[in-house]
């Protein structure tokens, strides 16, 4: 019977499948010029086992074997092999490997060995702390059930009701928080966890590959802190780390807990056959590289699947492209009985009610296809489904497994299409589809030493215990850090030690998610005054300017006024039918040279901005309907910049007019922005870019890729390694796209750039790379 | 300074304007004339104990302390000690320690410290003895919680304003910083402001402002509390203790004022509502022999409550109400149901009576007359004028209840009697 379902179900996914690609579904050649530009498929993988090692607890092998786990993965039984000889380790595993046991059978393995021990679960977001809270809960009633030990496990964040907290403190063997409530309501506090602290054998740090880029950057000091008052306690936990494939988990484990780690790569969990398919909305306009709708495209393909009764998962890029494609999607299944129930949405800003219904309907199979953000594609349990279609490139090689792996059984056949949409990262990877398949994923890159954030934890860890003249934190001199905040009056050296002398709890000043904790809110002033949004202060200025389109939840808004001062923007709902993009000037000034050879350097600048006017433009066809211009104040920050010089000697050598040249410079810049975005694994507002003045043409050009964060977060330096890597992808990205004078796909829209841009910005990196060959 | 220095400067912004260090702090060296520790004995007054320096100040029998005299307030807490059991959580019983907190911040967390702890309680003699103790260095504090611990050790109850919340926790967390054992649950707690809340609440309940009010007690060129931290952190980065002798003055009259704001209240809840200055007084006085089981001299100072209500019968006055509320449930735990049926009667009847006691009033006069005087029409009447207040679901649904039940015995009233119904 369940056999038969199976073959059912593989025979719908195959015709599906073959009504996308045509009758030749197995292995072909990739053919990036067409609608399908590739097919792959990955073979289905047998499981690997080992026993449960000799020293497990014999409470712990008897309630697994009761839920059904009578041996282990042997992925599972090194990292518990590790953990229990007291080695850090980072386990890289794919969606449904069963990573959670490497981690909890250690932590109950010492609970049961010791009642007093302690462990910590750090999780990157409250929704997936409950997810694991559930998992960990019922292992423990097994445990109850079976040997009468038992252990407490709570989850401990900002919705954990006030008067529940003292008892949590006093019985919670296992706490499961996030970083962000670890850093102004635990570590402030510990003393009220002194028996956490003093006990605690295990941190646990899930989804490692979330913590890059700030947030990476602040965890890494909140684990020093944490480090710090473990040392004051006496404990010295060991870190058990999980993460989605990434290129660098351990040096990433590594940076963050500043302790060696141990890398289980190889999975022992078996896999079911899938296919990947790359679909590339065809050409409708070929001169200005316009294509079909992905929106469109993703539809048309995700009905197919639904039709034939296989459950699926849609994720989109956006909470506005979310609510669009669930709404295409019931009203291609209107007619369908029972339809609004088994098509969903899912995406933040739902009520946690309203997200576990779905969840569970997902893993009861009632929920035949959700529509989602990448709220689902963090490790909350939603079972495994079918089929995953992707309405866009993800932005991360990363991203994109981790969004596929939703789909797929241990033992059926499963698929996974990804539709790209006319972004340039988009076109480049499905163009390119060894890129994708064949390349390692990125780096994950933080900087725990970035000034701003090192200062700010340096204040919350004076509070939480005095610094000795002799510590160190981070890189560089604790002790000068010290001394600027003694001028100030933050602290207070007294023989061997500096004290907090302040009233203020900073923490609280402090968040984890960005740079700055100064910030602009959105007021609704349509009917009586409310908050509507906020914005982080550096984008503030562009998204917000006088007349700017505000979107929240598919609802309009235009600002009617912005107080830069008050950091308030008061906006009143609006019908309309186009959008505002906000023109930047940016000029950037090399302070400090790191390093440079010919044409490629990194080092300190000075980044000043202004928002000088925007365009509109228009929904659906992105037609430029009108323009504006405003006069705000300027911005100032110091980063960390990469920058790359193209030589007065090569541009007197372009067969150009000097305006074209200058569209030429223009549209390369572009380009490499795209690239270095997907090199950096970065999302689109990290970096900046920007080029020198006009005034300096008939010099050299230089263009700029900065960290778009005050004191940088660490992108610089690797661009600057990545360097050939960058200009040959670029040149790739260029010279590979249909259209004839630029498109939104490679070197931008030709109405932005000039007729000549494609072709000068293929010469220059021609030259520059011959250049370098030689 | 190097380029870091000046990098870290811009991006430390100083949250408040703080006094620049004039006089840099002058390291304590042995047998030097004018050095800290000697301008700290003869600024403040105290001594070394034990590695913690302490401030013992008498204040003799016959001071004025407001209106009263020390030595009356000794007397009164002498002969009412035994009432403290009324408002502390365990066995109090004298010696009274009064104490409270001067710290380095309200946020509290492991960087708020508590930089002095005043103790107080009364001698022998009838004088008041406070011993303050003082964290002169940061690194002195293990030794001060020691101190602090045997200096409480001999107390039979801990008496605070606001303690219980603000002070036992932040000590506490200071005993669990330094890993020194903290007597939190062996120690009879008695936090002055809540009984004060229910006995005095006017429109400021601080320490300050009941002080004025019942006191009758004025200071001079007392420290804001705001003011407090930054002068602490000035002797802290100067070694100057003068910004200190008005934070510890300040800490005295606080001491004592909690002292006697405690005879005061335990004075006259041994008294008895006889002495009760008004309404609130009897009202709060009747909860607190309610809750001691008390129940005749809470209904007398319910009575006496409702009596020295300045507002005319039926007009709203939320002492009136609660009192008289009380007393009605006083009443039916006493059975005497004709007494409470009388409350809740007056009580429907007030104007602009809140809607959750005119629903407990009239379901109250609905059982009555359903159950205890037998009057089916009237019970129904109540039950219905509660329908008219607004209500939860859950209570909408208990009234539709009763008023159906009501119906059916009203219908086999009628049915059982053969006299024929015509009024229906």
């Amino acid at each position: 019977m369940l056999l038969a379902r199976r073959f059912q179900a593989e025979n719908a996914l195959d015709a599906a499948l073959q009504r996308l690609t045509g009758p030749t579904l197995p292995e072909r050649l990739d053919t990036p010029d067409l609608h399908i530009t590739a097919v792959r498929r990955l073979p289905a993988v047998n499981a690997q086992y080992a026993p449960f090692p000799a020293t497990l607890d014999d409470r712990l092998t008897r309630a697994l074997s009761a839920r059904g786990v009578t041996q282990l993965y042997t992925h599972q039984a090194e990292a518990i092999d590790h953990a229990l000889t007291g080695r850090n380790a980072v386990v890289i595993t794919p969606t449904a490997s069963g990573k959670t046991l490497c981690y909890n059978a250690p932590v109950l393995h010492a609970i049961l060995q010791d009642p007093s021990s302690r462990a910590l679960y750090l999780f990157p977001t409250k929704a997936l702390a409950q997810d694991q809270l559930a998992e960990l809960q019922t292992m423990c009633e097994t445990i109850a059930g079976g040997s009468g030990e038992q252990i407490g496990v709570f989850t401990y964040d900002g919705d954990t009701p006030q008067d529940a907290r003292r008892t949590i403190r006093a019985r919670a063997h296992v706490v499961l928080s996030n970083p962000d409530m670890m850093h102004s309501g635990i570590l402030p506090h510990h003393p009220r966890w002194a028996k956490l602290f003093e006990n605690l054998r295990y941190v646990i740090i899930d989804e490692l590959h979330a913590y890059r880029g700030v947030f990476g950057s602040h965890l890494g000091n909140v684990l020093r802190r944490l480090r710090r008052i473990c040392r004051h306690y006496g404990s010295n936990p060991v870190f058990l780390c999980s993460s989605a494939t990434i290129a660098n988990p351990r040096d990433l484990a590594e940076r963050l807990t500043e302790q060696p780690f141990e890398l289980v790569d190889k999975s022992g969990a078996p896999r079911g056959e899938k296919y990947f398919v790359f679909v590339n909305p065809p050409v409708v306009n070929r001169q200005l590289g316009i294509r079909r709708s992905y929106l469109s495209e993703t539809r048309r393909i995700a009905s197919e699947f639904l039709k034939r009764n296989l459950q699926l998962i849609v994720f989109a890029q956006s909470r506005l492209t979310t609510e669009i494609l669930t709404t295409y999607l019931k009203d291609d299944f209107d007619a369908v009985p029972g339809a609004p129930d088994y098509i969903r949405g899912y995406r933040g800003g739902y009520l946690p009610n309203r997200r576990r219904e779905i969840e569970k309907g997902l893993r009861d199979g009632v929920v035949r296809a959700v529509v989602s953000t990448n709220a689902l594609e963090l490790g909350i349990d939603i079972g495994a489904l079918d089929v995953c279609v992707m309405a866009g490139y993800p932005g991360t090689i990363a991203a994109t497994w981790q969004r596929a792996g939703r789909a797929g059984r241990r033992t059926s056949r499963s698929a996974a299409v990804m539709v790209a949409s006319s972004a340039p990262l988009d076109q480049f990877v499905v163009r390119n589809p060894s890129y994708f398949f064949d390349a390692s994923p990125e780096r994950a890159l933080i900087d725990p030493d970035n000034l701003h954030i090192l200062v700010d934890h340096i204040k919350c860890a004076a509070f939480e215990l005095p610094f000795t003249t002799s510590e160190t934190f981070g890189k560089h001199d604790v002790q000068e850090i010290l001394g600027v905040l003694a001028e100030q009056g933050l602290v207070h050296q007294a023989d061997t030690q500096w004290t907090w002398t302040n009233e203020s709890y900073p923490a609280d000043a402090v968040s984890l998610r960005s740079v700055s904790s100064d910030n602009f809110v959105v007021v609704d002033t349509t009917d009586a005054a409310r908050v509507i949004g906020e914005t982080d202060f550096t984008s503030g200025p562009s998204t917000l300017h006088p007349k700017a389109i505000y979107i929240v939840e598919a609802k309009l808004y235009q600002v009617e006024r912005l107080d830069f001062e008050g950091r308030k923007a008061f906006v009143r709902e609006i019908d309309c039918d186009y959008y505002t993009d906000a023109i930047t000037y940016t000029r950037v000034t090399p302070i400090d040279t790191f390093a440079a050879d010919h044409d490629r350097s990194h080092g300190e600048v000075h980044v000043v901005s202004r928002v000088v006017g925007f365009k509109k433009i228009k929904f659906y066809t992105n037609e430029n309907v009108g323009s504006g211009e405003l006069d705000l104040p300027e911005q100032q920050m110091h980063t960390t910049s990469y920058w790359l010089t193209v030589p007065a000697s090569l541009v007197q050598l372009l067969p150009y007019a000097s305006d074209d040249r200058r569209d030429g410079i223009v549209g390369l810049a572009f380009a490499l922005r795209q690239v270095a975005q997907l090199l950096l694994m970065c999302d689109r507002h990290d970096v900046g870019i920007s080029i020198d003045d006009e005034e300096t043409s008939c010099d050299a050009h230089r263009i700029f890729i900065y960290d778009n964060y005050p004191g940088g977060i660490g992108f610089s330096a690797p661009l600057f390694e990545m360097h050939a890597e960058l200009l040959t992808r670029t040149r790739q990205l260029i010279a590979d796209c249909d259209c004839e004078q630029g498109c939104p796909g490679c070197v931008g829209p030709v109405g932005n750039t000039g007729p000549l841009a494609k072709a000068v910005a293929l010469r220059i990196l021609d030259l520059m790379l011959e250049g370098q060959a030689a | 300074m190097s380029a870091i220095a000046d990098r870290i400067r811009g991006i430390v912004r100083a949250p408040l304007p703080i006094v620049a260090p004039n006089s840099p702090a002058v390291p304590a060296q042995a047998g030097q004339t004018g050095s800290p520790v000697k301008t700290l004995e003869r600024t403040l007054g105290g001594d070394w104990r034990d590695g913690c320096f302490v401030v013992e100040r008498r204040r003799k029998p016959d001071t004025k302390h407001g209106r009263e005299t020390v030595a009356t307030l000794a007397q009164r807490l002498d002969r009412s000690a035994a009432e403290a059991s009324f408002f502390a959580d365990g066995t109090a019983r004298p010696p009274f320690v009064f104490f409270d907190l001067e710290t380095t911040g309200l946020s509290g967390g492991a960087g708020t410290q508590a930089f002095l702890v005043g103790c107080g309680g009364f001698a022998e003699d009838g004088g008041f003895v406070t011993r303050q103790f003082l964290l002169t260095r940061p690194a002195d504090e293990r030794a001060l919680l020691q101190t602090v611990r045997a200096e409480l050790a001999g107390a039979g109850v801990l008496v605070s304003f606001n303690g219980k919340s603000f002070d036992a926790p932040l000590l506490e967390t200071r005993y669990a910083f330094h890993r020194v054992e903290w007597i939190r649950d062996r120690l009879p707690h008695l936090d002055v402001l809540h009984p004060a809340r229910r006995f005095w609440n006017g429109e400021d309940c601080s320490l300050g402002a009941l002080e004025a009010r019942l006191l009758g007690l004025r200071r001079a060129g007392d420290v804001a509390g705001f003011e407090v931290p930054s002068r602490y952190f000035r002797f802290v980065r100067t070694g100057n203790p003068e910004p200190l002798v008005a934070v510890l003055e300040h800490n005295r009259q606080d001491l004592l004022t909690l002292a006697a704001l405690t005879a005061r209240l335990l004075h006259l809840s041994r008294a008895g509502v006889s002495e009760a200055r008004d309404a609130a007084e009897a009202l709060a006085l009747g909860r607190i022999y309610a809750r001691a089981g008390l129940e005749e001299r809470s209904r007398e100072a319910f009575i006496r409550a409702i009596a020295m209500s300045r507002a005319p019968a039926g007009a709203f006055d939320p002492i009136r109400i609660e009192s008289l509320r009380l007393l009605a449930l006083a009443w039916r735990r006493a059975r005497c149901y004709e007494d409470a049926e009388r409350c809740w009667r007056q009580l429907s009847e007030v104007h602009g009576c809140p809607p959750h006691i005119v629903r407990e009033a009239t379901e109250a006069l609905a059982i009555h007359y359903e159950h205890r005087a037998p009057n089916l029409l009237t019970a129904k009447e109540f039950a219905l004028q509660g329908l008219r207040a607004p209500l939860t679901p859950s209570a909408q649904q208990a009234s539709e209840h009763r008023l159906a039940r009501l119906d059916r015995k009203l219908r086999t009233q009628r049915g059982a009697s053969s006299m024929p119904v015509l009024e229906y």
